[in-house]
């Protein structure tokens, strides 16, 4: 009898399955284990992880690492896959012309127009003039109340802002009834003496009147050249619960159009395509230069920017220097980026066009006979190169119970989406598509302006609900759940992200429902469109309908909802498509490690 | 027969006045109406019985400058916020979170240095 490990290096984990072989050529499985790939895949550092999975499998069995009779350790694919983000449009509102945001609780409904003057200036206010009081906080509520309504017989006092959290209550000290704006943090840049109009919205509903450019024409009396200039400050209020315009005479606010540039496509043919064209005519490109040399950006622009960054990233990882790097793969998607405005006074952000970019660059050879060599060494076990990662994976899904040959693998991990299609006379189709988790982390991130990327990757990662009392909340699916003991009052009336064994709570205010969206859109986005490229490009004439069986591995296949999304948008081409059960244990994870050890037989003849 | 308003019931103790008064700004910041009266009892008991009597369940009880809100149907000692000579920011925030708790709404923060 002889032990074989089968090791698999991927992006993120290291797996390793263990096999006994009798000497009849009799094979069975004893155990497996998956641990964190320590560095870059394809590099020494790997080997601290992949001696700490082999040491837990062999604990399983209670076998010391000394009775391997042999490590296989798979050709991992060289390629390694990186995201970049770019916006392509920029708002830029100078003199500080508006404030717009979504205070927890403003006072007062409806619009005016007045001149812009601060309380402690109020004094030098004219009868018959209308003004928009500007306080800051160091006036107590009180003592701006007080203040007001000493002043309101004689003054015009059509509108408020406040820089504390206290509209209501100075509200219901004021003898007048006005809209209220409050938490304005940088109070101190309003230009006193201009012109201003004020909103707040009714509750439950938003502005209408200055998210609307001829809103804003109207009471502001603009001409139609300064209706035009004030467009992008009515698109940034869209959905704001208060907000106030101020009439700036040169009042700079432009909506640039950032040179975008273009990229070109290296292939059978030479494809050049702006990078504004949006996401899908971008990947039309792509698709008719064919097979891809090489994939630039205009130098000095945005996307150029972008396609060097990767570049150089990449040639870091690697080791070769930056030109021998070739990009052979994109994946572009549109996405709307949240960004602040800058010039802005309470915090405000603009919906800007933005473009994500998965790339994969196809690197030299890994250096993986190394990390054999130093695993020989360290371990004195014979350690060898065997096998390219696509067709293990095929050998080890085929451990699925209920699959047949030809048989479609659908590997969709970090970096990038890979497909290989193993037909019954043994020949192997592979492909390497940019584009896959990272990608939908980033989108989501993006999307949801969250602070922090591992927020996001939770949000890709577990289902949520909402905290709703101390004792039950409410499933992103609508179900109910209760609870013994009570929450946790830091969780009450947020969003939590529902981990195995604890709450993650959302930090950023951000309603449930809108969350769902982004992160199903964002999946869609990426894991749908990718699948459907992968698989086309290894069918037998590239017709997705002559692959018959579809297994899915790798981390995402592990996602609580990508599998049934797939599962959908294959279903029109008549595949039986799911999520593998490697040897109808394991799940969708362990393929390669699997196949690995399923190889030894073959080799062995 | 007592008819019994939707509000916020504060339970006090010889209150410190200049608490009590952030405590109802921050409530009325809110939106939503509270009901003061004096009561026999250590703090515990004082939010206990106020979250118990508030229609909206949600209470708070303040003993000299040591303050809690309390929610309904809470074991009594495990206030949901406790304070002990907080400062006015605090006291503000903490009246916000017991309209907050009605409202079903993310608390403000109350102690640390993220309060203001």
């Amino acid at each position: 009898m002889k032990l074989i490990a089968g090791v698999d290096i991927g992006n993120s984990t290291t797996e390793v399955c263990i096999g006994s072989v009798e000497e009849n050529g009799s094979l069975r499985f004893l155990s497996g284990a998956s641990r964190m790939t320590t560095g870059t895949k394809g590099t020494l550092p790997n080997v601290l992880g992949i001696k700490a999975a082999l040491e837990e499998a062999m604990d399983r069995i209670r076998m010391p690492l000394s009775s391997l009779s042999l490590i296989r350790l798979n050709e991992a694919a060289p390629v390694i896959g990186d995201t970049a983000m770019e916006t392509i449009t920029e708002t830029i509102i100078t003199e500080s012309s508006m404030i717009g945001h979504n205070p927890s609780t403003p006072a007062g409904a409806g619009e005016a127009v007045g001149e812009l003057i601060f309380l402690e200036n109020i004094w030098k206010g004219k009868p018959g003039v209308p003004y928009i009081v500007a306080v800051e906080s160091k006036f107590s509520y009180e003592e701006a109340a007080a203040r007001l309504n000493q002043r309101i017989p004689e003054l015009d006092i059509c509108g408020l802002i406040l820089q504390a959290d206290e509209a209501v209550l100075v509200e219901n000290r004021l003898s007048r009834e006005i809209p209220i704006v409050d938490e304005v943090r940088h109070i101190r840049k309003i230009p006193e003496g201009k012109r201003a109009a004020i909103e707040v919205a009714l509750p439950g509903t938003s502005i209408r009147m200055l998210s609307n450019p001829y809103g804003i024409a109207t009471l502001l009396e603009l001409t139609p050249e300064e209706t035009r200039m004030v467009t992008p400050i009515a698109k940034s209020l869209i959905g704001k619960r208060s907000a106030v315009v101020i009439k700036t005479p040169n009042g700079n606010v432009r909506e640039n159009v950032l040179p975008a540039g273009e990229i070109t496509f290296n292939g059978e043919k030479n494809v050049t395509i702006s990078i504004d064209r949006g996401a899908d005519e971008i990947m039309d490109a792509l698709y008719s230069a064919g097979e891809i040399r090489d994939i630039e950006g205009e130098p000095r622009t945005n996307v150029g920017n972008m396609l060097t960054r990767i570049r150089t990233g990449m040639a870091d990882v690697s080791g070769a220097s930056g030109a021998d790097v070739r990009i052979t793969d994109i994946l572009a998607v549109d996405t709307l980026a949240p960004v602040e405005v800058s010039g802005s006074l309470a915090g405000e952000t603009c919906m800007e066009k933005a473009v994500g970019i998965a790339a994969m660059v196809k690197t030299q050879q890994l250096p993986m006979r190394q990390i054999a060599e130093r695993l020989s060494h360290d371990l004195h076990v014979e350690t060898m190169v065997a096998g390219v990662e696509a067709v293990m994976a095929s050998l080890g899904a085929l451990t699925t119970p209920g699959t047949q040959l030809p048989i479609a693998i659908l590997d969709m991990g970090g970096g990038s989406t890979d497909a290989a299609l193993l037909l019954p006379d043994g020949t192997v189709r592979t492909t390497h598509q940019a584009g896959a988790g990272e990608l939908v982390s980033m989108l989501i991130q993006t999307e949801l302006g969250l602070e922090s990327r591992v927020t996001a990757e939770q949000i890709k990662k577990y289902p949520m609900g909402k905290v709703e009392s101390l004792f039950h909340m409410r499933l992103e699916n609508g179900a109910m759940r209760f609870f013994e003991e009570s929450i946790d009052p830091r969780y009450f009336g947020h969003v939590v992200l529902l981990a195995p064994g604890e709450m993650l709570r959302i930090e950023e205010d951000i309603p449930m429902e809108r969350i769902l969206e982004v992160r199903r859109d964002a999946k869609q986005k990426v894991f749908v469109r990718n699948a459907i490229r992968a698989l086309t490009h290894v069918a037998p004439d590239h017709d997705l309908r002559k692959i018959p069986n579809v297994v899915l591995v790798g981390g995402s296949a592990e996602d609580f909802e990508i599998p049934e999304m797939l599962m959908q948008a294959l279903a029109e081409y008549r595949i039986v498509c799911g999520r593998g059960n490697i040897r109808g244990t394991e799940g969708p994870r362990n393929a390669v490690a699997t196949g690995l050890v399923m190889s030894y037989l073959g080799s062995r003849r | 027969m007592v008819v019994s308003k939707p509000a916020i019931i504060i339970y006090t103790s010889d209150p410190d006045p200049d608490l009590l008064r952030e405590i109802c700004a921050g409530i009325e910041e809110e939106g939503v109406l509270y009901q003061i009266s004096s009561h026999e009892g250590d703090l515990d008991t004082l939010a206990y019985e106020a979250a118990a009597e508030s229609m909206l369940g949600s209470g708070i009880g303040l003993c000299g400058q040591r303050a809690a809100m309390m929610m309904q149907r809470l074991p009594k000692g495990k206030n949901v916020f406790e304070l002990d000579h907080p400062r006015f920011r605090a006291c503000r925030n903490l009246g916000a979170n017991s309209a907050r708790a009605i409202k079903k709404m993310p608390f403000k923060p109350v102690t640390g240095e993220s309060e203001s």
